[in-house]
């Protein structure tokens, strides 16, 4: 993750070096150090230090460092071409290395070969079958081509190894909502708060898949996340209040209005439906009337 | 001693100087051979599979209040139960490090590339400095000291003696005078911080940190699996998240004033 500072640094040298100052390479060191994808610029600034004899030998050894570079970033503005020759000097040099077998492997993915591209990955993962990269690149690969379970299987396998990994995990939850496997979806999300039991999007989402599997337990665990979500922001999150209000209709809706403590949560999701009403005058006064009959619709607000 | 020993100023130019850069040059030297027979790291899927389950189990331990209560029990019987938990090490199975370490060639093997390139270069360099700068007369004022030696520019106190005059044994040297032996020796020690401006920071030719290494080896991970486990056992779980409604509704009722 970028912070500000360095992120500003960034966009002040993107400026400099698009109209001529220099400082290419210093550019690409600093895209590399904070992982930024601006692979359109990347590609053009590094082919040119790789196209100028004279810069290309200042750099030594880090040459190849920008020979890679610059085909991941040619790889995903789809010239091929140029990603082929990096590749190519890169594998002129280190023969047999995974860094570079890896390079490989997403260039027959970036072309569409999948078949080619598994192959690749198969053989390297015999050498090292921990290599966390490409295992995440198949998931990937079963990704692009659609077929979603087969990702959610390889991600599994992926888990049961490298199980504190949450990134992975967010990814299995996304994946598991794209196929609609909600309580998996469920579980995903509860091992991400458990990871970061203070980052709200987290409760937001979590309580999200409790308020889509339905079903009274659920939608009043929802409920109880989407507040948590309210108070982690400070009530700035309009999803969140949106959640609280639907989360009480439907609970209404199934109750029936036999509910003992009716009143503490009649407070909260008017209080909730009148927060959504002042946030939307402030910031998108047009929408507000839409808003307004919505509410009254689901009898949010008289 | 009356009146000092004269050293020859070839001493200087043939012996302490030499014997420093040899030292510098094999250093270097020992750091490349093991840089080139270092095997590459092969992780274990098993330890790496512990080392991550200690961390979730102890996200589960610290933040076990933010899941609901169905999901955390789930989650601990996952972890703790007596057949085939995660954490559970049945008994007799802990194996322990020593035994493990014989049991795994390659772990050996480590060892003793590790030790190769230590012990080779050093006992080999001792015997040269030994065979070479030994058996030396130095001939002064009738006195026949049996070793090279060769003067610091500071007094020093009797109790040094043993340090930097190992291979003399005279009392009446003065302590300030050095043996070949010794000033190896002091080179061996001392250039540490010399390798780490040539070589950087992680070279590996810390030799006092490779025998605190070799004193306490490894820790048992298995230790870890079962204080995590009693960990979990013990635990209360409160859904935290149940009080939040309340908490919400105060917070939206801040802002909506």
């Amino acid at each position: 993750m970028a912070t500000a500072v360095e992120e500003a640094q960034l966009n002040q040298l993107e400026i400099q070096v698009d109209n001529g100052g220099g400082g290419a390479w210093e550019y690409l060191c600093l895209v590399r150090k904070l992982k930024a994808r601006r692979s359109d610029k990347v590609l053009k600034h590094g082919l040119y230090i790789l196209n100028n004899p004279r810069a290309r030998s200042k750099l030594g050894e880090e040459e190849f460092t920008l020979y890679e570079q610059v085909a991941f970033a040619a790889m995903d503005c789809s010239r091929n071409d140029i990603a082929k020759d990096c590749i190519g000097a890169l594998f002129k040099k280190f023969p047999g290395s995974i860094r570079v077998g890896r390079l490989e492997g997403m260039f027959y993915e970036a072309k569409g070969a999948w078949s080619e591209a598994e192959k690749v990955y198969t053989r390297l993962l015999a050498d090292s079958p921990l290599d966390q990269v490409i295992l995440k690149r198949k998931v990937a690969m079963a990704k692009a081509q659609g077929n979603s379970a087969a990702a959610a299987e390889y991600l599994n396998k992926y888990l049961e190894t490298f199980m504190a990994d949450h990134d992975a995990w967010r990814e299995l939850a996304e994946l598991y909502i794209s196929i609609q496997m909600y309580k998996q979806a469920a579980f995903c999300y509860e091992e991400l708060i458990l990871c970061q039991p203070a980052c709200p999007l987290y409760h937001l989402a979590y309580a999200d898949v409790l308020y889509t599997m339905g079903g009274l337990e659920n939608l009043q665990a929802a409920k109880k996340y989407y507040s948590s979500t309210i108070n982690l922001t400070g009530g700035k999150n309009t999803r969140a209040l949106y959640g609280i209000c639907l989360c009480s209709v439907a609970i209404n809706q199934l109750t029936k209005g036999r509910n003992k403590d009716e009143k503490d949560i009649f407070d909260l999701q008017s209080l909730a439906a009148e927060g959504l009403l002042r946030d939307y005058k402030e910031r998108a006064p047009k929408k507000l009337s839409l808003v307004t009959t919505t509410l009254r619709n689901i009898k949010m607000v008289s | 001693m009356a009146e000092d020993l004269v050293l020859d100023t070839a001493i200087r130019n043939w012996v302490l100087v030499p014997l420093s850069v040899v030292m510098v040059l094999i250093g270097v030297l020992r750091y490349f051979v093991s840089k080139l027979m270092r095997s590459p790291q092969t992780l274990d899927a098993k330890i790496v599979r512990e080392g991550q389950l200690i961390i979730r189990a102890r996200n589960l331990r610290a933040a076990g209040g933010f899941i609901p209560v169905k999901s955390f029990r789930a989650r601990r019987f996952y972890y703790t139960n007596e057949e085939n938990g995660l954490l559970h090490v049945p008994k007799g199975q802990a194996q322990n490090p020593q035994a493990q370490m014989f049991s795994d060639p390659n772990m050996a093997m480590d060892m003793m590339k590790k030790n190769l390139s230590m012990i080779v270069p050093q006992s080999l360099t001792f015997a040269w400095v030994n065979f070479f700068f030994s058996g030396f007369v130095a001939d002064l004022s009738g006195n026949k000291i049996n070793l090279r030696i060769s003067k610091l520019p500071f007094p020093l106190t009797p109790t040094f003696r043993s340090m930097l005059q190992n291979g003399i044994d005279l009392s009446t040297v003065d302590v300030s005078y050095v043996s070949s032996r010794s000033w190896y020796f002091l080179n061996l020690f001392g250039l540490r911080g010399l390798f780490t401006l040539i070589l950087g920071e992680e070279n590996a030719m810390d030799d006092t940190q490779r025998m605190m290494q070799m004193g306490g080896f490894g820790a048992d991970p298995s230790k870890n699996l079962s204080a995590e486990k009693d960990g979990l056992d013990i635990f209360q779980h409160e859904w935290t998240i149940s009080k939040m409604e309340k908490r919400a509704e105060d917070v939206l009722r801040k802002l909506v004033k």
